[in-house]
């Protein structure tokens, strides 16, 4: 009878025992798991992935700038600028063993005839390894345009209103233009009004006095400039 | 009999007291693997953390390239100050590629220049900018260079 009882206590210690390693193993694996989610620095390591990113985005819009806006366009300057970025991010980031690779880079500017519609436009395709965290082949793709679209209702030989619809690689139209962003064949545009448009939500009415076929020049706030041509 | 039942009531007492023990040992054993968050080797993490994500930020806003190319260095100090919270102090410097210092003798500082010589945890954090479009005011064309900076952003509690 006796021994009976001191083996209910054992069980008891057994038990309590148990539950002291239960306790013990689940907060270390908590610990492990809690350090490792919140102390690893995943917003540097997203801020510097975001930053190539970035730029390398900005790059391209530089280099649209650029080539748009050049008497004698350059179309190696994408390239170019890639390669001097590719270069100086290693010295940027020493420690952090950045290699950025880029392809089918491209630069453009084209008029649709049927379409009415200009391009000016840049494109690459980026592949990013950081070293340092472990990251390699992370991809990501830039695209940067600005398109026209333009329409001309002419009231009599001399006088003509020009819609313009102008649109960033997103496809919304780019608001806050007025007639500084615009030259119609080689001169100041003297009246642009912006107006609700069903299509293309907002369009740009131009009042151009002068002979066709007129020649539409537009830059937005980036400084992107396209151009087109209609009778 | 009667000293039979207090003999048994003792071992339960005994019983209880020791697995208590046992229980109260494993918290306290799991207890010593906390670690405070405001020790020196998080701290330094979070202010990375901040510095990285305030550069970024303004950068995304298009608000960083802007003042940096055109050298409002007063606007860039006021949008960091606003950004950052009140008790983190940060010492801005901007260097071009070849490692010159862009805003001379302007600090772009906020909090004493003390604080950074004297505070046990400083972060730094570097950041770069390729370049911004730029009119001419005399032809009205755009022009745009690659002419990258480098942010180097030093930051630490008061």
């Amino acid at each position: 009878m006796k021994l009976a009882r001191e083996k209910r206590g054992q069980f008891v210690i057994i038990a309590v025992l148990l539950a002291a390693i239960m306790i013990v193993s689940i907060g270390a694996l908590m610990h492990g798991a809690i350090t490792y989610y919140k102390h690893e620095p995943w917003e540097e390591y997203s801020t510097l992935i975001g930053d190539v990113e970035l730029n390398s985005r900005r790059l391209l819009e530089l280099s649209l700038v650029n080539y748009t806006n050049s008497v004698v366009p350059d179309p190696n300057i994408l390239g170019n600028n890639l390669e001097k970025w590719q270069d100086n991010l290693t010295d940027i980031y020493p420690s952090s063993g950045i290699v950025l690779d880029f392809s089918s880079s491209g630069l453009s500017q084209s008029w649709n005839p049927a379409t009415k519609t200009a391009l000016s436009q840049a494109t690459a395709d980026f592949t990013l390894d950081i070293k340092s965290i472990g990251l390699t082949g992370y991809k990501f793709s830039a695209t940067i345009s600005l398109s026209l679209r333009i329409s001309v209702t002419s009231t009599n030989t001399t006088s003509h209103e020009i819609t313009a619809a102008v649109k960033s690689e997103s496809g919304n139209p780019v608001p806050n233009l007025n007639k500084n962003n615009f030259r119609i064949n080689n001169a100041t545009a003297t009246a642009v009004s912006p107006f609700y448009d069903q299509t293309d939500i907002l369009v740009y009415k131009i009042q151009y006095q002068g002979t066709l076929p007129a020649t539409v020049e537009v830059w937005d706030q980036r400084g992107i400039r396209v151009v087109g041509t209609q009778n | 009999m009667r000293n039979l039942k207090n003999t048994k009531g003792q071992m339960r007492v005994i019983e209880t007291i020791f697995a208590i023990f046992i229980i109260v040992a494993a918290l306290y054993f799991v207890g010593i693997f906390a670690v405070s968050p405001t020790s020196p080797g998080y701290e330094v993490t979070d202010l990375e953390k901040m510095g990285y994500s305030a550069l970024h930020d303004l950068d995304q806003q298009g608000l960083l390239a802007s003042l940096v190319y055109n050298g409002n260095w007063s606007d860039l100090r006021t949008v960091l100050k606003i950004t950052i919270p009140v008790d983190v102090y940060f010492n801005l410097t901007i260097y071009n590629l070849s490692g010159s210092k862009l805003n001379g003798d302007t600090q772009i500082i906020y909090g004493d220049s003390a604080t950074f010589s004297n505070a046990k945890n400083i972060a730094s954090v570097s950041y770069s900018l390729v370049g911004i479009p730029k009119q001419n005011p005399n032809t009205g064309k755009y022009e745009a260079k690659y002419d990258p900076r480098i942010l180097v952003l030093q930051i630490t509690r008061g």
